[in-house]
């Protein structure tokens, strides 16, 4: 069997005294996508951020379709190409359009030219049906959409791992759904993607695992039937029930 | 080339330390004297800018644009030797100052009291208080705190500024300076500057601190900062 | 210390000063000033004095004359109820004493611009990197943008002057390069001039542009890493061009005052503006109406800069960002 596309082995991180990832580890196949739950402050960001090295951890390593990329010598600018981030607020570069952010990394990372980049622009925001907004500025657009153009930009780097970090915490809940559509085709193309998020919806339709991170340990993981219908850890059931509860007036 | 600063040159400046010192107080008093009468002028018609109408609120805004958009330079030398407002240069010197810095002050006042929540003048109004009453009792208070900073910046301008007074021939730090260097010390140039610089520079920093404090002070515990 | 966070303030004040100045009797005399200005400068600098002799005015004084005595002796004969006209007959005075310097003070308007867009120019082009150090940089490199910017903000600008003109061997320096103080190039002490307000310039455009790229959110940054930019590409592409708009409002503050004290010049024998009606002033004894004069041109000039900033501002202004819109 080939290399899993992404490893984590072992991996500790500490904020100060503050110990937030305890010896994380698991594997997952090109074409998977996992969704990772788990209460707020657990270390679901922490642990994404981990992956593109917007944050170093303490010990452990991370491979990236067999490569160790936690390496002193990994060119984290490289590494990033490779993986692309979707984030909770956005964060749409707030002077240029919905085109502009699409292609800066195009012509400032891959160094394509102007006509290029735009084409191939164009086709991302067509992938997640905002061709229309491509001139419209951040400020001009819905939050679901901003959210789309967010999903564009990280596409548009061809990666082969896609971050969210709870890509739709941050909308009205009318706009979920427009975002959790594109995701969804995204997972039906076999693109890989690693989710936080607690939209249970798109967790059973289309993981292939979830994990059910606390204290910054995994304390379950598997495909969604076993972990919904029959959580083996008692602390996972009351997570799952407490969500439910919580989500119930929506 | 000038000759190399020699021992000699900074003995001369400690010898005349004395007279720098009487300049600085003349600074300190002129930077004093037109803080308070920008205040006087500043406050009053910040408050016309945002409650006044009709022709004397267009007038004080005029005003305001010309002094904002004159150099201070001009204004002295007009108020000296073209007006004659005053014979004394240190009256002058305050004259004009203070009015330029109450066109200054009367913006600083000016966006304080327009960043009072219009809410506040409602509940005021809503409790019996008349509007002059509601806007001195409960818009002012506010807005003098949230003005803090802008008048610290002001406070640092106008002391840097009585330098300016040097061209009326007002004693004040840069003008003992001037007159040290001219006087026949022409080589301890470096010297004399550099230690006048270093006195307004301390001045500049001690006021910041200390208004820095007051800021502290008068800050309303868990609101927020201007 | 500072008060970068005094912005605010700032930019209200430059929308005030524009709402006032934006009216169309302002806009027709800014208009004429600067027409009168290129014509002027064209004719000494460009045409050698070919359309009128060199600091001869364009304008006969005596029209002017004839009516403000006329209208004097028309106020008189009114009596007490003639003050109106009075005040008139006053202008026309004003406009017939006025005349004669008018080219001369062209002239030194001439240096005035110069000396400031050179001071902002230069400023600008120390104060991004002065600004992305206090943000970004290491201890050391913060460390001494502060120490640069509190030392030039703490002390007065004239001081700044003397020093570099009484107690360096700059203006021997500048003296010695060839073509300085030659034909278009003016002498030495308006390149130390120039050399004082691009440092002092430098460290108060740096307080601003500083203080609008902290106002730029984190995540933009973090965003910009995620799709594999460098660091220092990020803030280029990503940081800056956003930070930038949100300075220009602290930044068009900054080239109003800089016209303004550009008039400090003086004092180190530079002949810009206020030099040239000191001048003349003090041959003539004419204090009143030449700084009344010499304070039009700078108001002129202030109002002229504000209307470009605000032209400026709108021409790169993006929806959502900096000024406009929030
Ligand atoms: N940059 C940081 N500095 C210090 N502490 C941090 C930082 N980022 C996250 N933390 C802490 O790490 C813990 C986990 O945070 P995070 O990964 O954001 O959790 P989650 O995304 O699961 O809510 C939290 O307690 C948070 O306070
Ligand atoms: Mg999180």
């Amino acid at each position: 069997m080939s290399d899993p596309l992404l490893a984590l082995d072992d991996v500790y991180k500490s904020y100060g005294e503050e110990q937030v990832l305890s010896g994380v580890s698991f594997e997952m196949d090109a074409g998977d996508v996992d969704v990772v739950i788990g209460p707020s402050g657990s270390g679901k960001s922490t642990m994404l951020r981990c992956v593109n090295r917007l944050t170093e951890i303490d010990s452990g390593d991370i491979y990236l379709d067999g490569d160790c990329v936690t390496d002193a010598d990994t060119d984290v600018n490289e590494l990033r190409k490779q993986v692309g981030m979707v984030f909770q607020d956005f964060n749409l570069f707030a002077h240029l359009t919905a085109l502009g952010n699409v292609t800066l990394g195009l012509r400032k990372v891959r160094g394509m030219d102007k006509a290029t980049a735009r084409e191939r622009g164009y086709e991302h925001l067509e992938q997640v049906g905002l061709s229309d907004q491509a001139d419209s500025y951040p400020a001009e657009l819905s939050g679901g959409q901003k959210q789309r153009v967010g999903i564009a930009r990280a596409l548009a780097m061809d990666p082969k791992l896609l971050l969210f970090d709870e890509p739709t915490s941050a909308l009205d809940p009318e706009l979920v759904g427009e975002v959790v559509e594109v995701m969804r085709d995204l997972a039906a193309e076999g693109i890989t993607m690693l989710v936080v998020s607690h939209e249970m919806g798109f967790a059973r339709s289309a993981a292939s695992d979830i994990i059910f991170l606390d204290e910054g340990r995994i304390v379950e993981h598997g495909p969604p039937e076993q972990l919904f219908e029959n959580p083996q850890a008692a602390r996972t059931g009351e997570f799952l029930s407490r969500l439910e509860t919580t989500h119930e007036g929506e | 080339m000038p000759p190399l600063p020699l021992q000699s040159d900074w003995a001369f400046v400690v010898e005349n330390l004395d007279l720098l010192i009487a300049g600085t107080g003349v600074t300190v008093a002129l930077t004093v004297a037109s803080i308070l009468l920008g205040f006087l002028l500043g406050f009053p018609a910040g408050a016309i800018e945002v409650y006044g109408r009709g022709p004397l609120k267009r007038a004080v805004e005029t005003a305001g644009v010309v002094l904002r958009g004159t150099p201070l330079l001009v204004i002295i030398i007009l108020l000296f030797f073209g007006l004659s407002v005053s014979s004394s240069a240190f009256v002058t010197a305050t004259i004009a100052l203070g009015l330029r810095s109450a066109a200054y002050q009367s913006q600083i006042f000016r966006g304080a009291l327009q960043s009072v929540d219009e809410g506040q003048l409602e509940a005021a109004r809503a409790v019996g208080m008349g509007r002059f009453q509601a806007i001195r009792s409960v818009v002012v208070p506010q807005a003098l705190r949230r003005s803090v900073p802008g008048f610290q910046n002001e406070f640092t301008i106008v002391l840097k500024d009585t330098s300016i007074a040097i061209v009326i021939g007002l004693g004040e730090l840069l003008t003992v300076g001037q007159n040290l260097y001219q006087g026949g010390q022409s080589t301890a140039a470096l010297e004399i500057f550099l230690t006048v610089s270093l006195i307004y520079f301390v001045l500049t920093f001690v006021t910041n601190r200390s208004l820095d404090r007051l800021d502290d002070r008068f800050s309303i515990p868990g609101g927020e900062r201007a | 210390m500072g008060t970068p966070e005094s912005t605010t303030t700032e930019r209200t004040i430059r929308t005030r000063a524009a709402e006032l100045t934006d009216q169309p009797l302002t806009l027709l005399t800014v208009a004429v000033f600067w027409t009168w200005l290129v014509v002027r400068w064209t004719n000494d600098f460009l045409l050698d004095g070919a359309l009128i002799e060199r600091g001869t005015s364009f304008f006969p004084t005596a029209p002017f004359e004839a009516a403000a005595s006329a209208l004097g002796s028309l106020a008189a004969s009114l009596g007490p109820v003639g003050f109106p006209v009075g005040w008139v007959a006053g202008f026309f005075e004003f406009l017939a004493a006025s005349i004669p310097y008018l080219p001369e003070l062209a002239i030194g308007v001439w240096a005035t611009i110069l000396l400031t867009v050179l001071g902002i120019a230069l400023g600008f082009v120390i104060a991004v990197p002065l600004s992305v150090a206090r943000v970004y940089g290491g201890t050391i490199t913060r460390s001494l943008a502060l120490g640069y910017t509190e030392l030039f903000r703490g002390t007065p600008l004239l001081a700044q002057l003397f020093v570099l003109y009484f107690a360096t061997p700059l203006t021997t320096v500048i003296r010695e390069l060839p073509t300085v103080g030659t034909g278009f190039i003016p002498a030495q002490a308006f390149w130390v001039a120039v050399i004082a307000f691009t440092l002092n310039s430098a460290a108060y455009q740096s307080e601003y542009i500083r203080s609008a790229l902290n106002s730029v959110p984190e995540g933009q940054l973090t965003a910009a890493r995620a799709i594999g930019l460098s660091k220092v590409d990020g803030i280029r592409h990503v940081v800056l061009p956003q930070g930038l708009r949100y300075a220009i409002p602290g930044w068009s503050n900054e080239l109003v005052y800089l016209i303004k004290y550009s008039s400090l010049a003086s004092f180190i024998t530079v002949r810009e503006l206020f030099e040239r009606t000191d001048a003349i002033a003090s041959e003539t004894y004419r204090y009143t109406e030449l700084f009344v004069l010499a304070g039009l041109f700078y108001l002129a000039l202030v109002i002229s800069a504000s209307l470009l900033m605000e032209y400026v501002e709108e021409q790169v202004a993006i929806p959502g960002l900096g000024t406009t819109g929030r």
